[in-house]
């Protein structure tokens, strides 16, 4: 491999790695400005004070800061993320439960703003100016300006509550055992097991939420793809195409959707990490048993230890997903490597 | 109301949605749901109403509260006695009485557990601490257990029901690293009880299994046992409401007074309305602040507008008349209670040390507690009329907690909201005693020694009569002192299919507690 | 520049979406600043209960209904607007106040400072803002206030990105080489040649943060973290509302339409400006 793209590729997966303990830092700087005693939590409501000393003690709560602070970073590189307060579960233990059902309810909802925005985005630059392309326009910016809240109540009280066609919240039935995990993803592991009721039924689930988390992330793929499209349909070579008698639906098709895959693909790099922060939204108004609806109902008892597992989980994405981003530019421009 | 029943009758022509109880086999299933998850299954370590409702399911203990007003009856102990002195308590067990897996509930099973629970020191361990070692603890024979006592301590057995047997084998088989069995108890049963556990996801469903052979039986009969039950987390009010209308939830619970106003307009839903034995108060910091004045306590107290707690629970509620609950032993109605009286509230505003008013006073509250909210708003309300302004603040438990531990930090006032674990009367007397100072109830800082010293006669007097008559004096004197606002206790409310039996109520349970050993379905 | 403006004002009036994004702005800040004369309640304002009266369904009297107190929904959704209008322009100035001059310092200064300035920025870039400010409100507690500085703390490296940029390339042009050897100084070089470059993308993006502030605090406000009772703001009042669906319906609809006319107002106008004033980075 060439020399010069080695160096960049390990400069930037060092920087990723500085990063990430950057975010570990300040998390635990959050944590810890916190002007409350999480043992009374720990120790729950009638405790007496020989109880919440106890619970001091057990989650080593009596420590001095800095000891706490090695402890929860060489605990990390164990992969442990600590106890949470509240339940003295494994916060580690917890993300492993609840991550899967976030990453699935984000891929679902990336394939659909690929799958609307990208027709939208080649319609639209096909109708510049016209009032198709107002509309979509429109369109495109209502996704970033939509309160997810608000809209996935909307969703709710009209799909599920007044119509009825689809569950209001969760992720399953109560009497539908969920597939035996190979994945962790349920749809995939419903249809990897054959068990077509589950999928249908787990599709009905995850419809709406996907909906609306797809909006902000398919309003992003209209525009990147709009733009792409407006400027290749004005290069020479789908000029000339033009003029040797193509199908202008190839040179749509072929040529100038090619050339807008590259940024599209880092708009979704890009839209991942944010995808994944709105689950909280999402999440906590369709009760989907995800790290968002994790992080929130801890963050509001004000136990820390989960909503620091989470930031650095949606961070890691974050930055997962800029890397790839980066390297695929990396690899593809190589411009970009004296930088 | 017409197009509901409508929206009612579209909704169960759409496919999806179930004509009934969920049935698994021949014998049916029912589907209860409550906003609050069940982190943590181990009766040792941690109880709240969700998580003592599923550990009462699946463990047994040597007594048990039914019935309203509550009584303990026999469970695991089939008699006790108590030495004269009140020093120590033998329990002799039931002979049938087996674990899951088949082995014996014996007296070293119940040594056992009582010591894994004083041990751990988490959970109900604060009930008896203080009063019980765990080397005092003696399996006299497979069928007889005594606990000797520290000194005298007259609630003992108002709290033995809570302490749940465990199975010590299986415990001990699953602890690692001298945890006694405490990370494998989290997520796994170790119970005797009606119940055993089939799924156990402790933030979406919990799905309990009935045992058939269960060693006392089955009060509705063999043939209408049901398969099982499962308790379902919907965390929001609407959803969870929509799921009992759809019956996708046979019995539903943490409803706000208006889904009540709602849910009884409909055919075929039945609700359980019955009176709480959870106190709300609002505390005052009588240490520091403007508030260690008692004229401006007074003053603020017969200003508040009790009734608007009353119109906030659409009825559902009935104001305290003393500090302790009506379902307790010793209860008064204490004469003179402040109810609202402005012109009481002026002269006590004028005798104070803001004759005028004009200053600002914190009301904190726990964030997400929307009673507490509106209660917030209603003070706020209230107390313009002595020219009070009131900042309301919701916090985290943690934060109000860790504020209220010491007086210079404590709001001036904060809600709070007690549910007193047993009957006897020093669960509730203690919180106003100077070692419950710092603690959640304790945040007023109440400080009165002839009280205190009244509260530590209490618990160690032997005859009840003369027990209660303290008792009868203290609530007298808390009052005088008004170091909170004396509140309300809200109803506790269920809404069940009318289908659903067996339910029965029980003050001494919790919030949205309920015993699912006598439910079944009728249809 | 009075022909650019002109021609810039005819460019945006030739757009109907930018049209309908002024007519929103517009229509907000006017609410916003004569609320307070025009709303039917004043009273219910600062809070208080008229349990009679509550959770009527929208009539004359009430145009957008009451809500769970007996308060007129209408009154608190106008002084909400507000709310929101200062928090979403209070946390944009002060990010890009912050922002602006620590990205300049970085892009003309370079060097250690740069670096550090820059790895910082990153820092915060790589955290989601939402997670981020949700973790920051939950320690700092709730409130308009600390909701605020969470979102200004997660905000600001945004235009220090945008500035440093804008100065990087600016340093490296010609004509700055030129004054520089001239002996223009570094304040001249700033004042005279990078803030007035800088400044038409940082209009752009003001214009599109002041509705994702908005938004930002009203999902801060919903899961139960933004502005105490009693003021009147729309994301908590939506958060209070969902309680009460679908049979009071009214209480939470009028918010989040208010929330979303007002970020996608400003959301619109951002984007019109951006074709006109900065029509190269058309991206996503």
């Amino acid at each position: 491999m060439d020399r010069r793209l080695t160096a960049y590729l390990l400069r930037r997966v060092a920087l990723a790695g500085i990063m990430l303990f950057g975010l570990v830092c300040l998390t635990f700087v959050i944590a810890n400005v916190a002007p409350n005693d999480p043992a009374a939590l720990a120790a729950g409501p009638d405790a007496g004070r020989s109880q919440i000393e106890q619970a001091r003690r057990d989650y080593g709560l009596d420590r001095p800061l800095h000891e706490q602070f090695w402890r929860y970073v060489s605990d990390l590189a164990q992969g442990e993320f600590g106890r949470s307060i509240a339940t003295g579960r494994s916060v580690g233990q917890d993300l492993a439960r609840y991550f899967p059902a976030t990453l699935e309810l984000c891929l679902l909802a990336m394939l659909i703003g690929l799958a609307i925005g990208v027709p939208l985005g080649v319609l639209s630059a096909l109708m510049k100016d016209r009032w198709v392309d107002h509309l979509t326009r429109i369109f495109a910016v209502s996704g970033i300006a939509l309160p997810p809240f608000w809209f996935g109540l909307l969703l709710q009280l009209g799909f599920a509550t007044g119509l009825g066609w689809l569950p209001t919240s969760g992720r399953l039935s109560v009497m539908t055992e969920p597939p035996d995990p190979i994945t962790g993803l349920l749809l995939t592991d419903a249809l990897l097991r054959g068990q077509w009721g589950v999928f249908r039924e787990g599709l009905s689930y995850i419809v709406l939420p996907a909906i609306v988390l797809s909006f902000p992330c398919m309003a992003s793929i209209l525009r990147v793809n709009r733009a792409e499209m407006v400027e290749a349909l004005r290069a020479d070579y789908v000029m000339s195409a033009q003029a040797h008698g193509v199908n202008p639906w190839r040179i749509v098709c072929v040529h100038a959707l090619r050339n807008a895959m590259l940024p599209t693909l880092a708009i979704i790099g890009l839209r991942w990490g944010w995808m994944m922060s709105s689950t909280v939204l999402v999440e906590t108004v369709f009760d989907w048993p995800g790290i968002g609806l994790y992080a929130v109902s801890s963050a509001i008892a004000g136990d820390f230890k989960p909503v620091m597992g989470v930031t650095l989980i949606v961070g890691l994405n974050f930055m997962v997903a800029n890397l790839i981003v980066d390297l695929l530019y990396g690899v593809l421009d190589p411009r970009l490597r004296e930088g | 109301m017409h197009s509901r029943r409508h929206i009612l009758t579209a909704l169960a022509l759409t496919p999806g949605t179930s004509f009934a109880f969920e049935r698994d086999g021949a014998r049916k299933v029912l589907v209860f749901s409550g906003n609050q998850a069940v982190p943590v299954l181990d009766p040792h370590i941690r109880y709240d109403w969700s998580t003592r409702m599923v550990q009462q399911a699946v463990y047994d203990a040597l007594l048990k509260y039914e019935g309203s007003p509550p009584r303990i009856v026999p469970w695991l102990a089939e008699r006790h006695e108590a030495s004269p002195d009140g020093l120590t308590y033998t329990f002799h067990l039931v002979a049938n009485a087996k674990f899951h897996d088949g082995s014996p509930v014996d007296a070293e099973a119940v040594r056992f557990s009582f010591e894994r629970a004083l041990r751990l020191n988490a959970g109900v361990a604060w009930m008896l601490k203080d009063f019980l070692r765990p080397e005092n603890i003696t399996a006299v024979d497979a069928r007889t257990v005594r606990f000797t006592l520290d000194r005298p301590f007259a609630p003992f057995l108002s709290y033995v029901p809570w302490w749940y047997i465990v199975n010590p084998r299986l415990v001990m088989a699953n602890a690692v690293d001298g945890d006694m069995g405490r990370r494998w108890m989290t997520e796994n049963g170790a119970g005797s009880g009606p119940f055993r556990l089939r799924r156990f996801d402790g933030n979406a469903l919990i799905h309990l299994d009935t045992v058939p052979d269960y060693w006392k039986g089955w009060p509705m009969g063999e043939p209408a046992r049901l398969s099982g039950i499962i308790y379902r987390i919907i965390r929001e009010a609407a959803p969870r409401r929509a799921a009992l209308q759809r019956r996708e939830a046979d019995a539903i619970t943490n409803l706000s007074p208006d889904d009540i106003g709602q849910l009884q307009r409909l055919p075929g839903i039945r609700i359980e309305d019955h009176p709480g034995a959870t106190t709300f108060g609002i505390k005052f910091n009588t240490q520091q602040g403007p508030t260690a004045d008692i004229n401006l306590r007074k003053a603020i107290a017969y200003a508040f507008d009790y009734d608007s707690l009353i119109t906030i629970h659409n009825g559902s509620a009935v104001l305290q008349t003393s500090p302790f609950p009506p379902a307790m032993a010793g209860h008064i109605d204490v004469p003179g209670i402040p109810r609202r009286d402005l012109v009481k509230a002026r002269e006590y505003l004028a005798r104070s040390r803001f004759p005028n008013g004009g200053i600002t006073l914190e009301y904190v509250y726990v964030q997400g507690l929307e009673d507490a909210r509106r209660i917030g708003l209603s003070l706020l309300d209230s107390l313009r009329a002595l020219n009070i302004a009131v900042n309301i603040v919701g916090q985290p438990w943690t934060t109000m907690v860790s504020r209220g531990s010491r007086p210079e930090t404590a709001p001036n006032m904060t809600s709070v909201y007690v549910t007193p674990v047993g009957t006897d009367p020093d669960t509730v007397a203690y919180q106003y005693h100077r070692d419950s100072w710092g603690l959640f109830y304790g945040m007023s800082h109440y400080e009165n020694p002839e009280v205190w010293r009244m509260i530590e006669a209490a618990r160690a007097e032997g005859d009840t009569a003369r027990r209660m008559d303290i008792y009868a004096e203290i609530q007298r004197r808390i009052v005088a002192d008004q170091p909170e606002i004396f509140g309300m206790l809200a109803n506790r409310l269920w809404a069940m299919r009318d289908y659903v039996k067996g339910f029965s109520f029980s003050p001494v349970r919790l919030s949205g507690e309920v015993d699912l050993y006598p439910m079944w379905i009728d249809a | 520049m009075t022909r650019k403006l002109r021609l810039a004002v005819w460019l945006l009036t030739r757009s109907f979406a930018s049209m309908l994004g002024i007519a929103l702005v517009v229509s907000i800040v006017t609410l916003a600043l004569i609320g307070p004369w025009i709303v039917p309640y004043p009273d219910h304002v600062a809070g208080g209960i008229n349990l009679a009266n509550k959770l009527q369904p929208p009539s004359a009297a009430h145009w957008f209904g009451t809500d769970e107190v007996g308060l007129d929904i209408l009154t608190r959704v106008i002084i909400g607007a507000r709310v929101s209008l200062l928090v979403g322009i209070g946390i944009t100035l002060s990010a890009a106040l912050i922002g602006v001059p620590l990205g300049i310092l970085a892009g003309l200064v370079g060097g250690p400072l740069r670096e550090a300035i820059m790895r910082l920025t990153d820092l915060f870039l790589s955290v989601p803002g939402l997670v981020l400010a949700i973790a920051l409100v939950a320690a700092l507690g709730a409130g308009i206030v600390n909701a605020m500085i969470a979102l200004i703390l997660v905000w600001w490296p945004g235009y220090v990105r945008l500035a440093e940029s804008k100065a990087l390339s600016i340093r490296s042009e010609p004509y700055i080489e030129a004054a520089r050897v001239a002996g223009a100084t570094t304040t001249r070089i700033l004042w005279r040649h990078v803030l007035p470059n800088s400044i038409s993308p940082l209009i752009v993006k003001m214009s599109m943060d002041i509705g994702q502030a908005i938004l930002a605090v009203a999902s801060l406000g919903f899961l139960g973290l933004g502005a105490r009772p009693p003021t009147p703001e729309w994301g908590a009042m939506i958060s209070i509302a969902r309680g009460y669906l679908p049979d009071w319906w009214w209480y939470a609809i009028f918010p989040g339409a208010f929330i979303y006319a007002a970020v996608l107002g400003f959301n619109l106008l951002g984007d019109g400006l951006r074709d006109i004033l900065d029509p190269k980075s058309n991206r996503g």
